[in-house]
């Protein structure tokens, strides 16, 4: 090889490395801490959710809603809308989730009824224990 | 005294060559039109914002505790506070309306044709760094509008398979809009965009000043409206300086975009101020109403209208593509837009479209 090659090839190799120490830190350092695996579970009373209405909620950081639905019981369900992560709303008259953004609707089971979200909302693990509703 | 400061100077830096070479010996073509001077309007615009920006910055607290407190004592506490924020947020929206017209004026002249190619690329991506300053900003007085608008724009990225959920994580620092957000918004607003902003303008001006300003193509010899294949400056011996006629033109359009600006904030002081951002920012409650800032109201009554999220994306990308690289797809010769009446229809048919859905988007 020849001396200059031999020197361009030196430049190119300790440029890249360079550029790449200070890449990697870069990206590193921009990306958000994973995600919180373990979220404690979330203790309400069963009565502050009567027939037919429902109570928003914060789950793990996320905002949530436990409706207790005519004849279908309790559910437990993520307010955050699958299009664009605007916040869901009870409906009471209508039995329905509604969210403000661009009109999803979704009925108590999570399920879309119409709109754009690609998705339908997360259900969360709920148990009924006594006179208590756990989530989580 | 001042002949010897001159002296000082045209030894050490040539101010009588600067200004004769990049002023009054400047010349423009003879045919150029006011929509010429847009593109100044807009660097002035700019300039108005980094200066209304700083002084803003002196006030602002970029906390979620206290952002909304701060911009508020702004507003109502520190003396003429109100000016500066009204001239910044009125501003913000001027310059982007200033780049919007300049961009169409270029188009509908073909003054993005071969060799200007990348000159319009540049000014493409400015207008996109003027949207990114104006989105970034938007967040930063942690209002409910600011709040649920920023949420709904970093969920986009969601759409995508595979990189979607980190990318949608990556702006926002975490899984929801928080503090994180607010401060990466901020870096971004302060001390990120601003270089971006002015190392592009740097290129778009070199191009400029490199290939020569581009004649409009009407009442032009014929050979004069076709795109050149060869280099060769355009200098416009024939033309006008540029100082006194086009400066003349320059500062005219600079005082009307002043007295636009200052029209709005005396006789519409709340145009920009729906009462969602007035109210603070409540991560538990969206608003009945949220929309972001007109010149984004087309592309999210597109996602509204698309039923799905990926293809509702996916067409807004390829918009974006086509109007960054539409001097490669348009190789026609012709120049002039009223020699082409496909192009003329295409022009008229996307900017009425542009308009409804921005209507519809609002209503």
């Amino acid at each position: 090889m020849k001396r200059r090659s031999f020197l361009k090839a030196a430049l190119a190799f300790l440029g890249a490395t360079t550029a790449a120490s200070f890449v990697y830190p870069l990206f590193r350092f921009l990306v958000p801490p994973p995600r919180q695996k373990k979220v404690n579970s979330l203790v309400i009373a069963k009565r502050d959710v009567p027939l037919g209405d429902a109570k928003e909620i914060v789950f793990g950081g996320i905002p949530a809603i436990v409706v207790n639905r005519p004849g279908k019981g309790l559910i437990a369900l993520s307010r955050v809308c699958t299009h664009l992560g605007c916040l869901v709303q009870y409906d009471q008259e209508n039995k329905r989730l509604l969210c403000p953004c661009h009109a999803g609707v979704y009925d108590l089971e999570g399920n879309i009824v119409s709109g754009p979200p690609p998705k339908p909302l997360t259900k969360l693990p709920l148990k009924v224990e006594g006179e208590t509703i756990v989530i989580g | 005294m001042w002949e010897r400061l001159t002296n000082w100077l045209e030894v050490r830096i040539g101010v009588d060559d600067l200004v004769r070479s990049q002023v009054t010996e400047y010349r423009v073509p003879k045919n150029i039109n006011i929509f010429y001077t847009l593109g100044f309007v807009a660097a002035v615009g700019y300039l108005i914002q980094v200066v209304t920006g700083i002084l803003l910055l002196v006030y602002y607290v970029p906390h979620p505790d206290h952002a909304f407190r701060s911009v508020q004592d702004i507003m109502v506490k520190v003396p003429f506070g109100w000016l500066f924020r009204q001239m910044h947020v009125m501003g913000s929206n001027l310059m982007i309306a200033a780049i919007l017209l300049h961009m169409l004026t270029v188009f509908a002249m073909g003054n993005y044709k071969r060799p200007r190619e990348l000159t319009w690329i540049g000014g493409a991506l400015l207008l996109f760094v003027a949207i990114a300053f104006g989105f970034s900003g938007y967040l930063l007085p942690w209002t409910q509008l600011s709040y649920w608008a920023t949420t709904v724009v970093t969920s986009i990225p969601t759409a995508v398979p595979v990189v979607g959920d980190f990318v949608a994580r990556l702006l926002r620092g975490g899984d929801q809009v928080t503090g994180a957000t607010l401060s990466r918004f901020f870096a971004f607003h302060v001390s990120i965009l601003p270089p971006l902003f002015l190392i592009l303008a740097g290129v778009h001006l070199f191009l400029i000043k490199r290939i020569g300003i581009s004649a409009t193509p009407f009442g032009l010899p014929a050979e004069e409206k076709r795109p050149w294949t060869e280099y060769h400056k355009k200098s416009h011996a024939d033309g006008y300086p540029y100082y006194p006629r086009f400066f003349q033109m320059d500062m005219l359009m600079v005082m009307v975009y002043l007295a636009v600006m200052f029209l709005l904030i005396t006789f519409l002081p709340n145009l920009f101020f729906p009462p969602d951002a007035t109210i603070p920012a409540n991560p538990l409650k969206t608003p009945a109403t949220i929309r972001p800032e007109w010149y984004l109201l087309a592309p999210y009554q597109l996602l509204k209208i698309i039923p799905n999220k990926f293809l509702g994306i996916l067409i807004q990308i390829v918009l974006f593509l086509l109007f960054l690289f539409w001097p490669f797809f348009d190789t026609e010769k012709e120049k002039n837009i009223m020699n082409r009446p496909m192009l003329r229809v295409l022009f008229i048919f996307g900017f009425i479209l542009w308009l409804i859905l921005m209507y519809w988007g609002r209503s």
